[in-house]
Formats: C-alpha cells, structure tokens, sequence
C-alpha cells in the first residue's frame, strides 16, 4: 500500500464521475482535519473499494460521502478501521457495504469506537449470501442510526442475534420484526431491552409468536403505564420460560385490561401477578384479564385480601386456583361479594321481593331497572327506581357508601319508598274521592275549566308537544291522574309540585311507620339536601318548586328564597306541613299540588341577583285551616309584579330528580293498571271507553311524563312505538301489522262434537264457563307410549343427584316405619297389651266372657296410595331456565300454536345464556328421582306426559302406565321426553282422572307438573279469553275432587299465582320460586301430601 | 273449685267438670261472633271454629263460656216485663286431639281398683254429664272410628252411647259440642269427613285487623299502645308473606309473645328475630327477609 499520491491521483481519475465527485467534495471538507498521509491512507482505501469487483462504486461514493461526519468522531487509525470493516463489507456485498457507509454517519456518533468493527459484523453476521438475507442485512444498517439511538451496543447485539435465530426459520419474519422494532423500541425507551430480552426467549421457544408479541406492542403502549412496561414485558419473559405459549394474546389482552384499570391501580396488580407461581402462567394472565371486573367492586387494597385467598388455593389445587382468578368459582365470587361494599341488585333481590310483597300486601315483582328501560314505555334512567304499581325497578348495583351495610340499607330505603307508592296509595288516585286534610277544589276547578277553557296561551315552556286548546271536558279521560293534571295549563309543573308533594307524604309516612328504617331514611334525605342545586342560581319559578322540593326532604331551617317572594315560601310550607299526617292521602297532595301551583304558577321565571334573597324557616306557627286557605286566597290576589322588563323570562325546567325516590310517573302507571284491569274484564266493557290506541297516542303527547327527549324526533313514531310497548306491556293483545286495533280475527271451531274412532282414543267434554255448560264431547285424548330411548339418561341423573337421591331415600325410608302400626288387641304378638288384659280382668269379674286378644304386635298397614303424575309437555318447557329472574309474562302469547312457536322462538331469543338446562330436563329428573322414590315404598302410580294441538288432537304419553310394573322400557321413555306443542290441561287432567278412577286404593292423588297457564290452540272464547282455558281446567281438577282424587298443582311459573289463585282455589298448589329445585321438591312434596 | 293448700307448694286443682272461668277472658269481637255462638247455644247446634293457628280460636271459647255462664238479664221485647236469669256457670272441658285418641278416652273406661273394678267417666261423658261445653281442639288429629263416636251427639238425639256399659247417655241442656280446624295446608289423608263436618255450623276466624290486633296484644303483653302497633303492622306485613315462601302467617299469639318478651327488656329486632321470623320459618331466605321488615318497623 505504498503507492505514491501521484499513482493513487491517476487511480482516482479513472474512477466514473459519481464516485469522484463524492471523492472531491469530501476531501474539501476533511483536509483541515487530516494530516496529509491520513488523508492519503483515507483515499486510498477509498480507492480500494471502489475497485473491487462488481458495482463497488456506490459504496464508494457512500464512503466518501459518509466521512466528513464521521471524521469528527473518529482518530484517523479509527478513520481507517472503519473503513477497512467497510471494506470488508465490500468483498461480501457492495450493497451491504454501501448501506453500512450510509448508515455511519447516523451511527457512528452513537457507538463507542472499538463497536465499529462489531456493528460491520453483525450486519455481515445476518448475511447468508442470498437476497433476502441481503434485503435483512442492509434494513438491519439502514435501521442502525435510529436503534442505537435507543438501545446500548449489546442490546443491539442482542436483537440481531434475534434476528438471526429468526432469519433461519423465516427471512421475511426476520425483516418484519426488524421494521416492527424499528417502530417499537424509540416508543419503548429503556425498555426495549426487556422486549428483545422477551422476544429471545420466544424465538428459541415457539418462534412464530415473536411477530405476535412485537405487533401487540402498541397496545401495550397506549394502555400500559410507562413505568410499568418493563415489568410486564419481564413478567411475559418469565413465564414464557416457565413454558406459557400464546405470549401474544397474554400481552395484548392482558393490556386491553390494564387499560381498563385506573393507572394508579396498574402497579399493584403488577406485584400481585409477580407473586403467583410462574408454573401458573394461566392463573397470571386470569388474574389480568379479571382484574378490571374484580377492580370495578372493590378497592386495590382489598384485592390483595382477594387475591391471598386464590393463592393459598392455588398452592395445594391448581386447577380451583385457575378457576378462582378466572372468577368462575364460587369461592371466588363469594370472596368477592364479602370484600366488596357494593350491593349487588342479583343478590339482594330475592330478599327484597319478599320484602316488598310483605310491605305492600300484594305481589310485587322486584326487577332491574334496565328491564323496565328496555320496555321502552317512558321509563328511562337504569339508574333511578321506579314502579308500574305492579313491579318495582331497582338500580342493579348500590355502591354509595363505604360500608356494604349501609348500602344495602340504602337499596331498603330505595325500594321501601318505591312499595311505598303502593302500600300508601299513590296510584289509587281518583278523581272523585274526597281528601282528607283540605277542603277540595278539584271539582269546582274542572268545572270552571270546562266552562272557559284555559287557553294554553301562556308560555308553555315544557310541554314540547302543544296540542290545540282542547277543552278538557271533551276528552274522554283515561286517567284520574290525567285528569287530574289537565286542571293545570304548566303541566309539567304541575307534576314537579305533585312529585315533590306525594314524595314528601310518603316519606313521612315510611318514617312515621316503620321507625326502624328512619334513621337512615333521614340520613338519605339530608344526603340527597347536599347534592341539590344551588337555589340562589335559579330563576324565581325553579327557585320555588327547588325551595319545595327541600321542603319535602324535610330542610326546615334557613330555605333560601327570594326576598320577594317570602310570604309565598312560608304559605307553601305551611300547605305542605299538612300532608305530614297519617291521614294524609294521595288526593290530599293533589289538593296541596293545587294550592302550591297556583302561588308558584303566578311567579315570574326570572333570575334573582344576589342580593334578593332572604331565608324562610319552614316551622311557621300553627294556623287553622281556615286561615291558611284565607291566606292562600289573599296570595292568590296579589298582583304579582310583571316582568321587569330588561328581564328575559327562562323557560322552566325541572329541578334534578332525587336519587333515592327514582322516576315517579304516576300518570303513566295509572295508565298501565288500567289498562291491565280493562283487559281482565274485556267482556264487559267491549262496547265502553275500550282505549284506541289513537286515544293512548294523545294521552302520550299530552303527558309530561315522558322525557323530552325521546319524544323529538319522529315524534309520530316515537309515540306510536310508545303507545305500543304499553299495550303490550298491559297484555292487550297486540295487534298483527295492517290489522290494526279491531277485534282480533279468530278461526272458529265448527264447533261440533267429536267421536272416537280410533283405538286408544276417548272423548272428553269441555267446560265453557261463560255459558256455564260443558261443551259435549269435545276434545279426543290419544294416548300413545312414549318412545324409548337411552336408559342411560335414568342412571346419570340418579347419580349427578346422589345427594339428593340419598335425602330424599332416607325421607322415605321414614315413612315405612310409620306405617307399621301398633295394632291392639290381636291373638297372637309381641307383647301383653295391658289395656285388653286389663280388660279381661274386668270381664271376668264381671263374669263376662273375656276376649282371648290380648295381645299388640306391629302390623303393616299397607299404604293404599295410587297417583298419577301428569308433566307438561309443552312447547314452552323448550325454555332454558334462566338465572336472572326475568319476569315471565305469557298473556300476550299467541294462541296459534304455529304463531306461539314464532313468539316464543323470539323470547328465546332474548336470553343470553343458551347451554342451561331447559325445563323439559328439570321435569325428566323429577320423574327420575320420583320413580326411584316411589319404587321404594310401593305405591301404585303412573306417569304420564300431555300435549297437544287442537281440541282433536290432545296426546297423551304414557311413560308409565298406573297398571304396568317399572321396568327397563319405563327408563328407556323417561329419555324421550321432549317440549311438543301446546297445552290443553283440562282433557288430560280427564283422561288422567279415569285412569284413576279404576284404582281401588283409598288414596287417590293427582299431580300436574306444568309451566305456565294452560293453553291452545281454540282453547280460549273468541281467541283471546285466555281465562276459558284456565276455568276449563280448574273444573276439570274439581270432578276429579268429585271423584275422591286429590289433584295437587305445581308450577315452576313464578308468575302463576294470579291465574292458579283461580284454578285451583281450595285445592292445593305450590309455586317454585326456584325452578332447579323441581326434582328434589317434587319427591319431598309427594311425601308431604301422602304421610 | 278446690284449692288444696299444702305447707309449701300451692296449687290448684280442679274437676274438669268444676272448672269455669270466674275472671272475664280478654276477647275483642272481630265481627258477629258473639251473636252467633250464642245463637247456637240456645238453639244447642254443634260450632265448628275455623281458621289458622293463634288466631284467637281457643281465647273466644273460653270468653264464650265465660259469656254465657254469667247473670245475664233479659228483657223480654213486648210484654215489657224484664226477667232476671241467674248466673250459671258453664263449664269448659277442653279435650286436645291426637292421632291415638280411641273412644274409651273419650268415653271413659273400667279400672281396677283392688280387686274392684271401677267405671270411670271419660272427659266427654263428663261433659255430657255436667252440660259443659266441650271443646275438642284440632279435630282433623283424631282418628276418624273416634270422630264417628261424637254423631249422635251433635244432631237432635244429643245422647251419647256408653257401649261398655251398656247405657245411653242423654246430654244436659247446656251442653255443647265444639271443635276447632285449622284448614288450609294439609295432608290430603287428613281432611274432615263430610258426615262429620256438615253436622257442625262453622264460624270462620282469621287474623284481626290491625287495630284490634294492635289492641289485644297491648292488652296481653302489656306493652306500650305504639309498640303494640308496631308489633301488629309486623303481624299484618309477615301474613302478607303467606303463600310466597310461608304456609302460615305470624299468629297473634306469637305477636303477644314478642310483647312479653320486650316487657322482659328483651331488644324488640331481637324479640321479634325469635318469636317471629324464626318461629314461622326454617327458610333462611324468607328468615332475611322478615328480618328486614322487622328492622324497618323496629329500631
């Protein structure tokens, strides 16, 4: 290399114009900081590249061009080793060797010296010769300058290494993970290393997730908080080594739920999953993906006691350990339950429905609200309770205060004042009936209406739906609470003082009668004081019925009030200290909503300044009635000051709801009940004020009850969808589209009697209790055996219900001994009966002849017992139990069979968990573990399936005849037993009875297993009196009394009181609330009635 | 009446015959009642009491034979004239049924008695004897050879057969025949047979309504007016539970209790948590729930 500068001059000269051009600029800007030998060595290794074989000449160029910039950190001895790595470079690839000057000057300022050398390496190192490796190799350059920005040198090192073991399973993964680096380790900072350190880990392991890992990275980015990425990404690394696959879905789902963590909270879960074994990578990755869930119900802190539980479970039962921190087990959600101060509404409501039955004396349903909301029939806040005056709607979840017990305290209060609305009347509102605590106005006042129609002139700021002046008399009224509030032009205001005014009467009186409750009753109202508005920010009017509502929460002292208006505030407290009285009844807040109105109505809605507001104490002194109504009078008088007139009158809204009174809408719950008590007595009134739903429309856009907002729009079809909904929900028929409202078109039977021709059919008569006459040989029972099908079915359910199997065995075996009686006076026994040799004494003095039996011995009376089982085997027992009760209402069901099966295919449809158990099987395992009871003490029974389709077609299967001995045949049916069609009781009830009847046993039972109202097919007068089904029955069921047969009714229908209270009357019937207790109940029940 | 006073112990014996009710039983009409058992005693009809348990069943017998064994004046309507009756004591002889109540422990039966033997009436016989009214509590637990026995007494024979003895006897004036049922939830071999059942006039009792309630359990336990009334609405709020998960209703009689044993300073939640919630049920979920009635009505 000992060329002179002339020689290398000469060489240079021969070099094509790029390369020289590069050559001349370079030197211009390194001669001052090169000797003139450097400089000479320089170029000549430049030279020397650029005459290597094939295309060295851009490298070359790269060279020169790259070498101002990296002159400056580099001695000249360095100068030439880098060149000569470069070179190196060359020999294997120009282009690779190009790249690598090219990327120099990016990244020599970032690497120490000495790594130049190493840097070339690894590029070369990624080299194999072939195209793609020379793709990877000159990205993996070009990427240099940005990954030694950010990653040391032996991290680099470390990610090529990755490559490489990448590379030789695929080159394209190799180059897509290093392009997904690139992205990744600038975001990821410091820890990139962690990642490389994870992503070496899996290639060695299961390479093709590597790709995976570094894709859901940015996931990992936007949800994960910085500081802890490392520690996630270590704690993957970890247990990838411990054998975990799916790295990938571990990280990215484990992300998704750390972003759904509050960040603060991210840590802790981090030392949590630290400490879980890492042979349990499953549990680590259920404890991530749960911790969004377990974090919503408790805090961080009580978590750690969450999680202690799950391991200790972990270390001695992996597999219950697993399923702990999946929260699909019970431990888990029970410890769950105990930490948490929530309340849970699932939890609670069985509790609280009888809670509520047993305040309001009726059947009251307890539901979530979401279900009430979903009804979309005005109610619409999932949070706020309401009641339709039937059910009450419950926010699903109290978490308010830290304690559970005072939340479920709350969720009492909450529903207490919701039954409080039917326990203390507020729906049972009329018209006419007189209050008690005023003298009443109403009359004169609709009156007076009726005479001049108030005009609705004034500005009717809530109603957005303005009708024309309709005067109110003409209108037939569908409600007494409709009525009620067309006395009033504001109605909105209207309801708000009427609201406020019935809260305030019922919270006295749930105070005033159940004293246990009301010390938290009163803490739950002066919260609900703390979250009101400021009153000083209102307008006048708002300020006012604001002012009421706090009356109404019992504030008593220092209620702000505009100064203008004060001798107004002191008249309405001194109207609403009225209704604080155990007298006080619904019609008196609707007196008191009157008198109020009128002093609030007549108040300009215009802000107060500052300094116009005084303060009103509610305790005024006593003043009699008369004075106060002499009061009212003269308020009314006053001329109230007109607007001033730089003022702009606001509209009027609405002060916010309190939270724990929920949503009152007493018009449209008036309007629900009347609507249900008009469909039960439809007969009657077909011809009266039958409601259109043209008239319900109106009353809709009249009301003020639904919320504004749902109602714009379309408001056509909103109301429309409205009106709907509530029929519906009112069990009127709903209506067939382009059928309109007109009575339903029915298909008539042609009504004539049937015969039996076939064998194995009979006739049966039916009762038509509007005619009070039975319908003469009306329906064909055919009885078929039911087919056989896997007697395994028998042997799984005994032992999937061994403990159960076991009580009800030993609940039986009780029975036998009780049936041996002590029989006296025998010939022959175990001992003297004292009493007859007593008596034989006696006789002989008597110098009677004495009886020879003197003996007692224990006889077995043979238990004379026959009975028939009858099981519904109808299409709707096709319906999986459902875990959340969800109330079952089956009036609107269509008769058609065909229809029914659309309808209930649909109400299927709405229930989300599908693999339960349907009602079918809970039947077949009662009949299974009854059998195994039954065979067991020897009674004489049968059981027998129904269903049918049609007064001609009711079939009844025999799984095992009253006469046949049980057998292997019996188990092969009970398999068989599937949902069919429909279900016409009363026939089967008949054929069951006859088959009875030839029974000699003394005691004769009849069991009826259904789930629901009995229906079908023509089973109803004119298609929609479903109560002809239910009288047919319940006739069919009293000739079988007649008979001497004990029918007995079971349902699993929660809702089944109202129609079973009339089926069955005198006889007896029991609803399970809990539809899986059938086949433990079943057996128990048996035993109960017989013993 | 005989009270035999020993040096340490006293106590007091009766004949059942002998036992009447001096002191005035505590009993507040519900409805004609009243007129109506005295209607029948004159007329001399059987009575049948109907309706659940401590509901007042036993209480109105006892208040009834009180009734009509005191003086009573009469006033005869149109001659104007009044006439003075004299107090005559009516004896109540209350007879428990159960399922191993044979004729001879109604009727009565030989004894020994050295080697004597020695006929010895039994209750009813004694009731017959005496013209008592005879009061036979939960009837349905007797057994059905016995429930025959009592036929001829309640129709217009009012005699009863001593077979052993070969007699007939031919009931007082004042007897009477009484006998209680608690209908509702029971086995289907345990009913009332018609034969027996249609020879009786019934009277049906239930629960009183709340302010009665709130009266009589004041007036038993003698607890305050208000806490009666709180103990009363628990009454009313648990019955409306009847048929959702409870066959019977909280009785009076359990409602009286809980008085007494707030009397004792027994906490009220607590009393009502013993003598209510777990006395009517072993259901814990229906055990929460009146519990949480009782923590509403009661501090």
């Amino acid at each position: 290399m000992n060329e002179g500068p002339s020689e290398l001059e000469r060489e240079i000269g021969q070099l094509p114009a790029p390369v020289l051009e590069a050559f001349q600029q370079a030197r211009e800007r390194t001669e001052q900081k090169l000797s003139d030998a450097e400089l000479l060595a320089w170029a000549q290794q430049g030279v020397a590249i650029a005459l290597l074989p094939v295309r060295s000449w851009d490298a070359a160029s790269e060279y020169f061009r790259a070498t101002p910039v990296v002159c400056e950190h580099l001695s000249a001895t360095q100068l030439i080793d880098w060149a000569r790595s470069g070179s190196l470079l060359c020999e294997d690839s120009p282009t690779l060797a190009a790249a690598f000057f090219r990327a120099s000057a990016g990244t020599v300022p970032h690497l120490a010296a000495q790594q130049i050398g190493g840097w070339a390496n690894l590029g070369r190192s990624l080299y194999r010769g072939t195209w793609k490796s020379s793709t990877l190799s000159t990205r993996f350059f070009e990427a240099t300058p940005d990954l030694a920005a950010h990653l040391s040198y032996s991290d680099i090192e470390q990610f090529v290494a990755l490559l490489r073991t990448l590379s030789q399973k695929s080159w394209d993964l190799a180059t897509e993970c290093l392009a997904l680096g690139l992205e990744l380790f600038p975001k990821l900072d410091v820890d990139g290393h962690a990642l490389i350190d994870l992503a070496t880990v899996l290639a060695e392991r299961s390479w093709r997730e590597v790709k995976g890992c570094f894709e859901g990275m940015p996931r990992l980015l936007t949800n994960v908080q910085k500081e802890h990425r490392g520690r996630f990404l270590r704690l993957a690394e970890r247990l990838a080594v411990s054998g975990m696959t799916n790295i990938a879905a571990f990280l990215s789902k484990g992300s998704t739920a750390l972003g759904q963590v509050d960040p603060g909270n991210q840590g802790h879960l981090f030392d949590l999953a630290e400490r879980l074994p890492h042979t349990s990578s499953e549990a680590v990755a259920a404890l991530f993906r749960g911790s969004p869930a377990v974090l919503s119900r408790i805090s961080a802190d009580q978590m750690e006691d969450w999680f202690e539980t799950g391991l200790g479970i972990l270390q001695h039962n992996p597999d219950g350990g697993l399923a702990y921190f999946r929260l699909e087990s019970s431990t888990s959600e029970q410890a769950l339950e105990a930490l948490s101060s929530a309340v849970e509404l699932e939890r609670a409501q069985d509790v609280l429905r009888m809670y509520c039955r047993a305040l309001a004396g009726a059947n009251v349903d307890i539901v979530p609200t979401k279900e009430l909301v979903a009804k979309n029939i005005g109610w619409v806040s999932e949070t706020s309770a309401a009641t339709d005056g039937t059910t009450v709607y419950l926010p699903p979840r109290v978490d308010k205060y830290n304690a559970k017990a005072m939340n479920f305290t709350l969720l009492k209060v909450i529903s207490t004042h919701q039954v409080g609305h039917i326990e203390f009347g507020s729906f049972d509102f009329s018209f006419g009936t007189p209050s008690e605590r005023f003298p009443d106005r109403r009359w004169e006042r609709s009156a007076e209406l009726s005479v001049t129609p108030v005009g609705r002139s004034e500005p009717e700021a809530a109603s957005d739906a303005p009708t024309e002046a309709s005067p109110s008399a003409e209108r037939g009224f569908l409600t007494d609470m409709g009525r009620f509030f067309d006395l009033f032009p504001k109605r909105k205001l209207a309801l708000d003082i009427f609201t406020a005014t019935e809260d305030g009467r019922l919270d006295y009186r749930v105070k005033a009668d159940y004293p246990g409750l009301s010390a938290m009753y009163r803490r739950v109202q002066l919260d609900a004081l703390t979250e009101r508005p400021r009153i000083e920010a209102m307008p006048a009017q708002e300020a006012m019925v604001e002012f009421l509502v706090r009356l109404s929460l019992q504030q008593n002292r220092g209620l702000p009030c505009p100064k203008e208006f004060i001798e107004e505030a002191k008249a309405i407290a001194l109207v609403a200290e009225r209704l604080l009285h155990a007298d006080a009844m619904v019609e008196d807040s609707a007196e008191a909503t009157i008198r109020i109105y009128d002093l609030i109505a007549a108040i300009p809605n215009e802000a107060v300044p500052e300094e116009e507001w005084g303060e009103v104490d509610a305790e005024q002194p006593e003043m009699s009635l008369e004075e106060l109504e002499q009061l009212l009078a003269e308020l009314k008088g006053r001329s109230v000051p007109a607007a001033s007139p730089e003022q702009q009158e606001q509209s009027y809204d609405s002060p916010p709801q309190i939270d724990y009174r929920g949503d009152f809408k007493p018009e449209l719950a008036q309007l629900l009940s009347s609507l249900r008590a008009q469909q039960g007595q439809q007969d009657e009134t077909q011809d009266d004020v039958d409601m259109s739903r043209e008239m319900l429309e109106q009353l809709l856009a009249n009301s003020v009850e639904l919320e504004p907002g749902t109602v714009e729009g379309q408001p056509d079809t909103e109301l429309g969808a409205f009106a709907q909904n509530i029929m519906k929900e009112a069990g009127v028929v709903p209506p067939t589209p382009g059928q309109g409202y007109g009575p339903m078109a029915h298909q008539q039977d042609d009504g004539r009697p049937l015969e039996a021709k076939e064998p194995k059919t009979f006739v049966y008569d039916e009762w038509d209790f509007r005619a009070g006459d039975f319908k003469p040989r009306w329906c064909i029972v055919r009885e078929k055996p039911m087919a056989e099908g896997d007697p395994q079915f028998y042997a799984d359910t005994l032992r999937n219900y061994a403990h159960v199997v076991a009580k009800i065995k030993r609940q039986f075996e009780m029975i036998m001994p009780e049936t041996f009686r002590k029989i006296k006076h025998v010939q022959d026994g175990e001992e003297f009966d004292l009493d007859s040799v007593v008596e034989s004494i006696i006789d002989r003095w008597c110098g009677v002849q004495p009886s020879d039996k003197l003996y007692w011995r224990r006889n077995k009376v043979q238990r004379d017992v026959a009975v028939v089982f009858l099981m519904d085997m109808s299409a709707s027992t096709a319906e999986a139990i459902d875990e959340s009760s969800h109330t079952s209402n089956d009036w609107d069901a269509p008769d058609d069979p065909a229809e029914y099966m659309v309808w209930l295919r649909g109400r299927r449809g709405e229930r989300t968990h599908r693999n339960v158990k349907r009602i079918i099987d809970l039947e077949k395992e009662s009949t299974v573990l009854l059998i195994n009871a039954l065979e067991s003490i020897g009674d004489v029974y049968g059981i027998y399936g129904f269903s049918g389709y049609g007064r001609e077609n009711v079939e009844f299967y025999v799984i095992k005849d009253i006469e046949e001995s049980f057998g292997e045949a019996a188990k092969r049916r009970i398999d068989k037993i599937t949902p069919l069609h429909a279900t016409r009781m009363g026939p089967a009830i008949r054929h069951a009875v006859s088959k009875l009847e030839r029974q000699t046993a003394r005691t004769k039972l009849m069991f009826l297993i259904s789930d629901g109202r009995p229906q079908d097919r023509g089973y109803s007068r004119e298609g929609v009196e479903k109560e002809y089904a239910v009288h047919d029955t319940k006739m069919a069921l009293t000739e079988a009394r007649r008979k001497g047969i004990t029918p007995f009714c079971l349902t699993v229908d929660k809702s089944g009181h109202d129609y079973l209270k009339t089926m069955c009357q005198d006889m007896g019937y029991e609803i399970l609330d809990d539809v899986t207790a059938l086949p433990s109940r079943l057996p128990m029940l048996y035993r109960k009635l017989t013993v | 009446m005989t009270a035999t006073k020993g040096t340490r112990t006293v106590y007091r014996e009766f004949e059942i015959e002998e036992y009447t009710l001096v002191d005035e039983p505590f009993y507040v009409p519900v409805s004609d009642e009243i007129e109506l058992f005295e209607a029948a005693y004159s007329q001399k009809i059987p009575v049948l009491l109907k309706g659940p348990t401590g509901c007042g069943k036993t209480r109105f017998i006892e208040h009834m034979a009180w009734r009509l064994g005191r003086p009573v004046t009469t006033v005869a309507g149109s001659k104007g004239g009044s006439q003075e009756k004299d107090g005559h004591p009516v004896p109540l002889i209350t007879i428990a049924c159960h399922e191993d109540l044979t004729a001879s422990d109604l009727v009565g039966r030989y004894l020994l008695e050295g080697q004597e033997t020695r006929w010895i009436d039994g209750p009813l016989t004694r009731a017959v004897k005496a013209g008592a009214i005879c009061y036979l509590d939960e009837i349905v637990e007797a057994r059905k050879d016995t429930t025959v026995l009592i036929h001829p007494l309640t129709d217009h024979r009012r005699q009863l057969p001593i077979e052993k003895r070969g007699q007939l006897l031919q009931a007082e004036d004042g007897f009477m025949l009484c006998m209680s049922y608690n209908p509702g939830y029971q086995s289907a071999l345990k009913d009332l047979k018609h034969s027996t059942r249609q020879r009786f006039m019934a009277i049906e009792f239930d629960y009183p309504d709340q302010e009665v309630e709130a009266r009589v359990v004041q007036h038993e336990s003698g607890v305050s007016a208000e806490i009666a009334q709180s103990l009363a609405r628990l009454g009313e709020k648990v019955r409306n539970l009847k048929d959702y998960g409870l066959q019977e209703g909280a009785s009076t009689r359990l409602l009286i209790y809980v008085g007494r044993l707030i009397n004792q300073g027994i906490s009220p939640r607590r009393a009502c948590q013993t003598a209510v919630s777990w006395a009517v049920t072993d259901d814990r979920d229906v055990q929460q729930s009146i519990n949480e009635v009782i923590t509403s009505i009661f501090e």
